[in-house]
């Protein structure tokens, strides 16, 4: 965070403390949430919480709530660095898909899942109703549900462009399970005036596109790039441009050629947090694209217009707008008119 | 002659019973073994209490990991175990091919294509399972290799190049759906859920497991005289009087849905179908009165205990039981190899 997000954020804080604190209801238990179209019914507000995913870990964390989180697990990217010292106080189960006797082994209260691969009626770690016989309350991320067989509607694909909008969702429903209403208020009110932020800082460009590069297995093979509509595409968006690729496919991959013809006016090279391949780090993506003979001439590279994010961005989460406001910085210091 | 044969017979029974005490033993060590620790005491209470024989007062969570997750995981290991050998075993008969498997005739291929057709395309629009949907497309690939191979009537090679086309088929639709996806969610849900795992076990799938694989092994039983016919040539099969289209036709028909239905609960465990086979042939020797029930408790047995392997090898997680039966898997193999190498 830098300064003005710091000012905005206490900004969004005292005013919610000001106006809003006597119009944040407290929870009034038992609570009825519904998720994903099922009930879910809390007696009491979490004390020993289990998160199953980034994501749904670090909403909590942002909410304060790390002395009521017993457990997390699986996490594909570093936790956001200023949650990093809350997050070391909750035990890590395993950073990859955990199994469920390790998840209950932990005597959850409540458990809410970022995944249908890890809360699913297919899924290979946990089924809602091994939690529910059990008399825990499990959660599933709103953004999840749009894939989930849970809903009872037809799998949907992502026509239109990817918002924050189910993100706020999942966090005021997580405000209310613990009963920290004006915490997520402000933490909402906060995102949102980031949000309205960027967008009041870029003016609509027809000509900026914008090409995210996840990674790639190797220079030689197709790269894994953010799609038209997803977070990538809303990141774009956020900032006055477009996504420079306008396939509806959320991961696309597309050889070298493609990506030339595509022809962006940034690149963004991905910074990946796993050990997997070579092309996870941005300093290696930007080392590739400024020495091959063929990639070094695309005007983006020539330009030097190659930015720099936190791959965790380019996946539907809180950190998309973390990763928007890295990108807003890093575009900000180029000379996009030349 | 009458001593001999009664030895063999008795020494068969004593291989069966001992066969049956490891496979109880394994299961058993299945139902103990795991990330939450348990007492013993507990796990033998939590068993006998939902068997009805006693009442003890017992923590809800431990009593629900034994019984629910663990038994009944332990328990299809061994079904699928047993289901995917004697498929495999059935296979390499009908095709006199030491390669055969029971993946061969396309059913994972078309178990995938069947699964990314719910998850992906939306069809059956949430009311048709994941399940459902890969057994179908399992199915359906069998039914392809069975036009392509003219009713399977068409000679052993003919069949297995009908499974390799059909598993090209359907590899290339599933690989097409996933890449033209628009949510990677999805695309990462089909292969999560297509890489083989007893992850997802609970009570429904043995249930329905159970009667699979024992309608099965009836079926093959019943028919052993008749497979032993066929390791000799179609010809000689027909010259002693076995109607070798039809009980060929009606064999693969088993083994397609047995693999389909195993596949479409547990995914697609290589392996067990190709190797167990052989070990049992090692060990009771080709008849398949024999071989069959001895291929089904050996594939049972090596199941457990290379689930256990998975689930213990790293705490916490879970090693994908595909890489699990090959590791444990290799070594035995590549000693029967060596202990049945020709002799020169």
């Amino acid at each position: 965070m830098d300064s003005t997000q710091k000012l905005a954020a206490i900004g969004a804080l005292l005013a919610t403390l000001l106006s809003g604190a006597a119009l944040a209801e407290p929870t009034h238990y038992p609570l009825e949430i519904e998720n994903c179209g099922q009930t879910i019914t809390f007696d009491k507000a979490p004390e020993r919480a289990v998160a199953l995913g980034q994501n749904s870990a670090e909403i909590m964390l942002l909410l304060g709530l790390e002395d009521r989180m017993a457990a997390t697990a699986f996490w594909p990217n570093a936790v956001l660095p200023e949650l990093k010292e809350a997050n070391d106080q909750v035990k890590l189960i395993t950073v990859e898909f955990p199994t469920l006797e390790s998840v209950l082994q932990e005597e959850p209260d409540f458990v809410a899942a970022m995944l249908t691969t890890l809360l699913g009626p297919d899924s290979k770690v946990a089924k809602r109703a091994d939690f529910e016989d059990l008399g825990i309350p499990a959660y599933l991320a709103p953004s999840a549900c749009t894939t989930n067989l849970d809903t009872g509607d037809a799998y949907g694909s992502r026509e239109e462009m990817w918002n924050m909008d189910l993100i706020y969702k999942e966090i005021d429903d997580i405000a209310r399970i613990f009963d920290v209403q004006d915490r997520g208020e402000a933490l909402i009110a906060d995102f949102k005036a980031r949000e309205a932020k960027l967008r009041g800082e870029f003016a609509q460009n027809d000509d900026l596109t914008f090409l995210f590069w996840f990674s790639s297995a190797s220079p030689a093979d197709d790269a894994y790039l953010g799609g038209g509509n997803g977070p990538s595409g809303f990141i774009a968006d956020l900032l006055g441009g477009r996504n420079a690729l306008d396939t509806d496919a959320e991961w696309p991959t597309l050889n070298w050629e493609g990506i030339m013809a595509a022809d962006p006016t940034v690149i963004v090279a991905t910074q990946v947090d796993r050990n997997r391949w070579d092309l996870d780090k941005a300093e290696n993506k930007i080392a590739f694209l400024t020495t091959d003979p063929t990639v070094s001439q695309m005007e983006a590279v020539k330009k030097g217009r190659i930015a720099v994010m936190s791959g965790a961005a380019m996946n539907p989460s809180i950190r998309t707008l973390y990763g928007a406001e890295e990108l807003a910085k890093e575009i900000k210091a180029m000379d996009l008119s030349k | 002659m009458t001593t001999g044969a009664s030895r063999a017979g008795l020494r068969l029974a004593l291989l069966l019973i001992s066969s049956l005490v490891i496979l109880a033993l394994a299961i058993a060590a299945a139902t103990a073994i795991g990330d939450y620790n348990i007492p013993l005491r507990t796990v033998f209470l939590s068993v006998t209490n939902h068997m009805g024989l006693t009442a003890a007062d017992l923590p809800r969570i431990e009593e629900s990991v034994v019984w629910n997750l663990r038994l009944s995981r332990g328990l299809v290991a061994a079904l699928c175990g047993a289901g995917l050998a004697i498929c495999g075993t059935i296979l390499q008969a009908l095709l006199r091919n030491p390669l055969a498997e029971p993946f061969v005739l396309g059913v994972s291929a078309g178990a995938s294509t069947g699964a990314v057709c719910v998850i992906i395309l939306g069809i059956g629009a949430g009311i048709v399972s994941l399940s459902l949907g890969a057994f179908a497309g399992a199915f359906a690939a069998f039914a392809v290799v069975a036009l392509l191979s003219n009713g399977a009537t068409s000679g052993p090679n003919h069949t297995i190049l009908a499974g390799v086309a059909a598993s090209q088929l359907f590899n290339a639709l599933t690989a097409y759906i996933v890449t033209t996806s628009a949510n990677a969610q999805q695309a990462r849900n089909v292969m999560f859920w297509l890489l083989g795992s007893f992850g997802g076990v609970r009570w429904p799938q043995f249930h329905l497991l159970a009667l699979v694989v024992v309608v099965s092994l009836a079926v093959c039983l019943i028919m052993a005289r008749k497979l032993d016919a066929f390791t000799f040539g179609d010809e000689d099969a027909a010259a002693l009087g076995i109607p070798v289209a039809s009980t060929r036709l009606v064999l693969f028909a088993v083994t397609a849905l047995a693999t389909a239905a195993i596949v479409s609960q547990v995914g697609a465990i290589g392996f067990v179908g190709l190797v167990v086979p052989h070990a049992a042939r090692y060990l009771v020797g080709p008849l398949h009165m024999r071989l069959l029930p001895a291929a089904a408790l050996l594939g049972a047995v090596f199941m457990v205990i290379a689930d256990i392997a998975s689930r213990v090898l790293v705490s916490q997680q879970t090693i994908p039981i595909g890489v699990v039966t090959a590791l444990v898997g290799v070594p035995f193999f590549a000693l029967i190899l060596y202990r049945s190498r020709p002799q020169a």
